[in-house]
């Protein structure tokens, strides 16, 4: 880890891997977010019904 | 808007909502953030590079000490031509039009680099050395002209020196007395004694490091060490970690601007180039800030959820086309205990 990063190289894209592995991970995470249901969605959630 | 006399639930009547648990997401994601974290650093522990300083600098490499050393004397490296806030090196700011915060501000850090690096750190050592206080006296009592003829020929004598058991050595010529006053400053570097001086600022606790940085920078070595952990500007190195960490990738909306035109250009657009990129930058994202505040004012731009409707896509149950999907109450829940979903 203390050995300085390699680097993606394509066209005009220069990132580091460290880096675009997290904007990656950023990018899942809000793609979980989008589709993931909410917890209280399976349930009868209407509060008028409780 | 809320009339006069009107109840929180008169009001809320017939707004559709959702119930949802802010408080416990909030409590679930951050334990989970927790544990993540304190598992990561566990297994990866975290970037601790040693620091870099003036010592270290001067025992790897005396040469580059020494030629930052004599154009700091010169007046010819980047901090001693920087302008503000160090100095009063005239048309040396930023400007974009009449805007040049630079300049606005002045000389509010000075710092004369030939005193600042070379000659008050030797009159510290000059105390208990009478040889190098004679060096001194006679540097100080030179013609301009005089000093600059010994700049000259020490300087391009440096381009072929040479180190033996890290002491500096040039060719014969005629440097007056800066071969010994060079010596005698590398020597106080190589013991660390001029980190201390450059860093002594009278106050109990000592954070400000812009002397001995400045320092630093004007050499060659300071800018290797960031090149090797790619930390320079062409390798976006404001967003890059020392190692193999990751770094903040949030800055790279600053840094990008910095690789395209016109602030990789010397001709430019509209007078931004890459003379005043970092006033440009800071104009054009301050700019873009006050943008993104009034998207719910500007046409088009505020017009994007509705020709793309991810908020639908999140709240996809209580948009359900039959209108009888759960969470779709149209009774009134106290605020705070619920939220309204996106248009």
């Amino acid at each position: 880890m203390e050995s300085p990063a390699t680097y993606l190289h394509w066209g005009f894209i220069l990132i580091s891997w460290p880096n675009l592995l997290v904007i990656l991970g950023m990018l899942v995470v809000f793609a979980i977010a989008l589709v993931a249901p909410f917890p209280n969605h399976g349930e009868a959630d209407d509060v008028s019904a409780k | 808007m809320k009339s006069m006399g009107q109840t929180q639930e008169e009001y809320y009547r017939g707004v559709r909502m959702v119930p949802y648990d802010l408080l416990k997401e909030l409590v679930l994601a951050m334990a989970g953030v927790g544990v993540l974290a304190i598992l990561v650093a566990a297994f990866l522990s975290s970037p601790d590079v040693a620091p870099v300083t003036i010592a270290n600098w001067s025992q790897a490499d005396p040469v580059d000490f020494v030629t930052t050393a004599t154009g700091e004397l010169a007046g010819t490296t980047t901090s001693a031509g920087y302008g503000a806030p160090y100095n009063t090196t005239p048309d040396a700011f930023q400007s974009w039009g009449p805007i040049a915060p630079q300049a606005w501000f002045g000389v509010r850090i000075p710092i004369d680099s030939a005193n600042a690096y070379v000659i008050d750190p030797l009159k510290h050592a000059s105390f208990t050395n009478s040889t190098l206080a004679a060096s001194l006296t006679q540097w100080q009592a030179a013609t301009p002209d005089q000093q600059a003829a010994w700049l000259d020929a020490y300087t391009t004598a440096l381009a072929d020196a040479t180190v033996k058991d890290g002491n500096v050595t040039v060719a014969s010529g005629d440097y007056g007395p800066l071969t010994l006053m060079m010596s005698n400053l590398l020597g106080v570097a190589q013991t660390g004694g001029l980190d201390g001086l450059l860093a002594i600022n009278g106050r109990f606790y000592q954070t400000d490091y812009t002397q001995p940085l400045l320092f630093m920078g004007d050499g060659g070595y300071f800018d290797g060490l960031a090149a090797n952990e790619h930390l320079s500007g062409d390798l976006w190195g404001m967003m890059n970690e020392t190692g193999t960490y990751p770094g903040q990738t949030w800055l790279w909306l600053y840094t990008m601007w910095y690789q395209v035109p016109p602030f990789t250009s010397d001709t430019g657009f509209l007078g931004l180039n890459a003379g005043n990129a970092d006033l440009g930058i800071i104009i054009l994202m301050t700019v873009l800030t006050f943008l993104l505040a009034l998207v719910p004012f500007i046409p088009i731009l505020r017009d994007i959820p509705r020709w793309l409707p991810i908020h639908r896509l999140i709240w996809r149950a209580y948009y359900a086309p039959n209108g009888q999907a759960p969470g779709r109450p149209t009774s009134v829940k106290p605020l705070g205990s619920s939220v309204p979903p996106a248009p």
